[in-house]
């Protein structure tokens, strides 16, 4: 038990949470807007790639992430388009998305890279990591919280904006409204497609940082399915989060914790499929237990 | 019915129009790699078809699209979206492989037919959760059936790496099933086995039942209408958990077939997105059995000419992958697309005026 419980586990679950705020940030902001985006997978991996890319080129940590915010913004850009213009159906364009940047990524790795499979090089500028110097005097909290990739603090700083930005402006307001009563946004004088476009760019944008994170924070490298179903996780915590980015970030922490868990004990030779199964398994009971509820409620009515 | 039919002529228009964007833009990107795209496709085709060998290949590739294609239509035609395509095949693959490796000593068509049975009524009753939750619960079966795959590829990876681990080298693997219950090959060295005939079968089988049985229009209308249906009488709920069953034991069976003919054991990554592939066939052919059949073959060529274009002209495979999520891009888009190219008539036609 000790050799899995320590403090370095807590360590390891805000790097493996960070990748999930990030995505789910983005996912619930489309979710508000009444879009189920299930393509989040691929535009992670995207984000990855574009990332790395940026970063070699410039050899500018930085420019990697402009590089991979510019694709989540084509990207999140295109899925608006086929949603809300062309009004297909969300998790069609969803799939299609997934298994397009599956393509395209292999694709532009090896035409770019030459290589095939995983592209890494000492070129890959890394993201810096961050001291917090008043961490230093608190040891239990410098191990767990000091001197982790930046985007792992941009991630904390961004569940407040994106907390403040549904509940406390008037964009929020329209987002939530868009999804909710279309048509009162309407006569509101809000043009409710501006609003789902808003929300499927910036959708787009988080999942790109998620995966800058992957490949620039989290490792220095991109390989081939890089995201491994750390969109699906991110769709997990929106719903176990309920859309609320206060409850998603505790959902995606929880989650991350099994993802470091699972991690940890396949090194050590102990079977972690089951705990990489909790996200998934206690999504479907929390929908479970909320269906109930308000069936409960139907009846008792 | 002629309204039908010029409808039917139309779609067939635009399928054809968004292959062909496809492929000019995969033409596009092969310029930009400095490759030359005559060559490329002309490589890709003899690559697929070239030979006897080649053309078996492709054909192999077709068993799992068609089935899994299958699998998706029936479901979308009822209204209700299995997405859980992947986890039903694992689950399936691995108790067809469980009946193949345990019962090795019953009868070669006794063993067979109960591994396929067994994929069919685990990968039915794991489609069945999904849309129980759905009729009863209202619980969006997209999201349920996307957590389910996860739940199954790792459950699955678990009983492969721990209790059921080959006894002998290969980590990720099952013990290998029978000698006896082993396809056979219909081409020597390549994929090719008797699994083609049995998906035929149930692809006729499938199109009789939706397009010719009362059953078939049931689906249909329960999934166009479910206020109009529930009027005519019929039962919604029972249409849509059925429609899931089906579309869940027909992924059991692709499992089984994977096992039976390809791979003779089950392996932790037996599937990488087959089913979703599948998927993005039948949403192609906006869920037509007969044209699931056909694209299925499409998307088995590029997907097997894919090397040889690599080999001989030093295209990257995936760039098919690319090729493939355009057309679907396109499909999906068609209604769209169109509406917007008639208000754009239209407002042509007022300015002239």
């Amino acid at each position: 038990m000790k050799d899995i419980f320590d403090l370095a586990l807590l360590q390891n679950t805000i790097r493996t949470a960070t990748p999930l705020i990030l995505a789910a940030l983005g996912g619930l902001l489309t979710m508000h807007a009444g879009i189920l985006n299930i393509g989040m997978e691929g535009m992670i991996l995207i984000g990855a790639f574009f990332g790395v890319l940026g970063s070699y080129f410039f050899a500018s940590s930085f420019m990697g992430v402009v590089l991979a915010i510019i694709s989540g913004i084509v990207i999140g850009a295109l899925f608006g388009f086929f949603v809300i213009e062309l009004k297909s159906d969300e998790f069609i364009i969803g799939i299609a998305i997934n298994i397009f940047a599956g393509g395209l990524t292999v694709f532009l790795l090896r035409s770019i890279f030459g290589v095939k499979g995983a592209f890494s090089s000492p070129d890959i500028k890394p993201l810096p990591d961050l001291h917090l110097p008043f961490l230093d005097k608190i040891e239990v909290l410098d191990k767990i919280f000091n001197n982790h990739s930046i985007l792992v603090y941009v991630s904390w700083i961004l569940v407040l904006l994106i907390y403040i930005l549904l509940y406390k402006t008037p964009y929020g307001y329209w987002i939530r409204g868009v999804g909710e009563h279309e048509e009162a946004i309407e006569t509101a004088g809000i043009n409710p497609k501006k609003i789902k476009y808003i929300s499927s760019i910036l959708g787009g944008v988080f999942c790109g940082i998620a995966g800058a994170h992957l490949s620039l924070g989290y490792l220095t490298l991109f390989t081939e399915n890089m995201s491994a179903g750390k969109g699906f996780i991110s769709l997990a915590a929106i719903i176990f989060g309920g859309s609320n980015p206060i409850k998603v970030y505790g959902a995606s922490l929880l989650f991350g914790f099994f993802d470091a868990l699972g991690i940890r004990m396949q090194s050590l030779g102990i079977a972690s499929q089951f705990t990489q199964m909790i996200p998934y398994v206690a999504t479907v009971l929390v929908l479970f237990m909320v269906a109930q509820k308000k069936l409960m409620k139907r009846k008792g009515n | 019915m002629r309204g039908k039919f010029n409808e039917q002529l139309e779609y067939l228009g635009s399928l054809f129009l968004a292959i062909f964007l496809a492929l000019v833009l995969g033409a596009g990107i092969m310029i930009l790699n400095g490759k030359n795209p005559v060559q490329g496709y002309m490589a890709l085709v003899s690559g697929a078809l070239g030979s006897k060998y080649l053309l078996a290949t492709t054909l192999a590739k077709t068993v799992p699209l068609i089935l899994t294609g299958l699998a998706t239509a029936i479901s979308f035609k009822s209204g209700i979206f299995n997405i859980g395509g992947e986890g039903q095949l694992y689950l399936g693959a691995f108790a067809a492989a469980y009946v193949g490796f345990t019962f090795t000593e019953l009868p070669v068509v006794v063993g067979i037919v109960l591994a396929v049975i067994a994929a069919m009524v685990v990968g039915g009753l794991y489609a069945f959760i999904p849309g129980l939750l759905k009729v009863y619960y209202n619980i969006d079966e997209v999201i349920t059936t996307i957590m389910f795959n996860s739940i199954a590829i790792m459950f699955t990876g678990y009983l492969v790496n721990y209790p059921f681990q080959a006894s002998q080298g290969k980590m990720g693997g099952t013990d290998m099933i029978a000698e006896g219950f082993k396809f056979p090959k219909l081409v020597a060295m390549s994929k090719l086995n008797t699994s083609i005939f049995y998906t035929m079968i149930i692809a006729v089988l499938i199109y009789y039942l939706m397009k010719k049985t009362s059953y078939g229009y049931n689906f249909k209308i329960v999934g166009e209408n479910s206020i109009f249906s529930r009027y005519a009488g019929i039962n919604n709920k029972k249409y849509m958990i059925w429609a899931m069953i089906i579309s869940g034991a027909l992924c059991g069976i692709a499992g089984a077939f994977e096992v039976y003919g390809t791979h003779y054991r089950f392996l932790q990554n037996i599937s990488k997105g087959l089913a979703f592939d599948g998927m993005l066939v039948s949403l192609i052919v906006k869920n037509n059995p007969v044209g699931i059949v056909l694209m299925s073959l499409f998307f088995a060529i590029l997907k097997t000419g894919s090397n040889a274009m690599e080999l001989n002209t030093g295209v990257p495979s995936e760039l098919i992958l690319v090729i493939q999520s355009v057309i679907i891009l396109f499909i999906a888009g068609e209604s769209g697309f169109k509406e917007i190219l008639k208000r754009r008539q239209l407002n042509k036609a007022r300015t002239v005026k």
